[in-house]
């Protein structure tokens, strides 16, 4: 089991708590109808599926019900930080 | 007026046993009023003190007393407001009227939801049991708020001054929640009182 630290409720909680939402900083198009179908479905379908970092949402969805960032390494599981939504993450894997 | 019951009714109350390990109490009829406005603007904080009579808990996790109602943190900007049975209409009335025309909203949850404290000398082993969060005294002083699950269905605990757990626990769960309590307290023994 996870131990995630929740940045709302400023506290580690169970995995049991969370539920998982899928890839983050994934911006919504802001003009729909100007993109083509192959576009479209890049924005809705296809994902990045690292192996390693990964940037992604989670819903505290039996505590405070907020969506929160982790990145999250895929092979190994280590939860390097979590951050509120609209933050922007410190944890990269890039090179300073 | 129509008559009113719990949402823990109809259950089957276990047989009197004379030292039981875990005691449950029904708070029946509670209001509950969900209310969720900008915690960062000083206007809606203190018209909602003033209604109150005691101030919106800001910090994660905690809660504030005054008298018959209780206030539980439950997110930046949501709060969740036990107050005095049958006296939620008027306290929403009275929010209404105060936060008119703010970015708000007050929800009466009262019939979705019912309030369980459970107490007795085995309430430590039956929580190691029931929630995931460590209730622990040394993890849960007086008057922590913690939203998490008790046997995998969502609860709100609350510690109260005398070291009990109250329980908020929603009306469609609260068969299950009975079951569940009377299977891991057999061995304890359980009162309801
Ligand atoms: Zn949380």
């Amino acid at each position: 089991m996870l131990h995630i630290y929740c940045p709302y409720c400023e506290e580690m909680r169970e995995e049991e708590e969370f539920s998982y939402a899928g890839e983050a900083h994934i911006a919504r198009p802001l003009d729909p109808e100007s993109l083509t179908d192959a576009q479209w479905g890049d924005y809705v379908f296809f994902r990045t599926n690292p192996r390693g970092l990964h940037h992604e949402m989670w819903n505290h969805a039996a505590g405070c019900r907020r969506y929160f960032n982790v990145t999250r390494d895929t092979q190994t599981y280590v939860i390097h930080e979590t951050y509120k939504m609209g933050e922007q993450p410190s944890v990269t894997g890039e090179k300073p | 007026m129509t008559s009113m019951q719990t949402p823990l009714h109809n259950i089957t109350l276990p047989a009197s046993v004379s030292d039981a390990g875990v005691v449950m109490r029904e708070d029946k009829f509670r209001g509950h009023l969900n209310l969720r406005g900008n915690p960062q603007d000083a206007a809606f904080t203190d018209a909602v003190a003033q209604v109150l009579g005691v101030a919106l808990p800001l910090a994660p996790n905690t809660s504030a007393e005054q008298g018959s109602t209780r206030i539980y943190w439950l997110c930046p900007n949501e709060w969740l407001l036990l107050v005095a049975e049958g006296t939620q209409g008027q306290v929403e009335a009275d929010l209404r009227a105060a936060l008119a025309h703010q970015h708000i909203a007050v929800t009466d949850l009262s019939s979705g939801q019912t309030l369980v404290n459970l107490s007795g000398a085995k309430l430590d082993e039956l929580m190691m049991k029931s929630a995931v969060y460590d209730c622990h005294a040394s993890n849960f002083p007086v008057g922590k708020v913690v939203q998490t699950t008790f046997a995998k269905a969502g609860a709100t605990i609350y510690k109260c001054e005398d070291g009990s757990f109250d329980l908020v626990i929603r009306r469609s769960f609260s068969d299950y929640f009975f079951l569940w309590l009377k299977d891991a307290s057999k061995e304890y023994g359980l009162s309801v009182i």
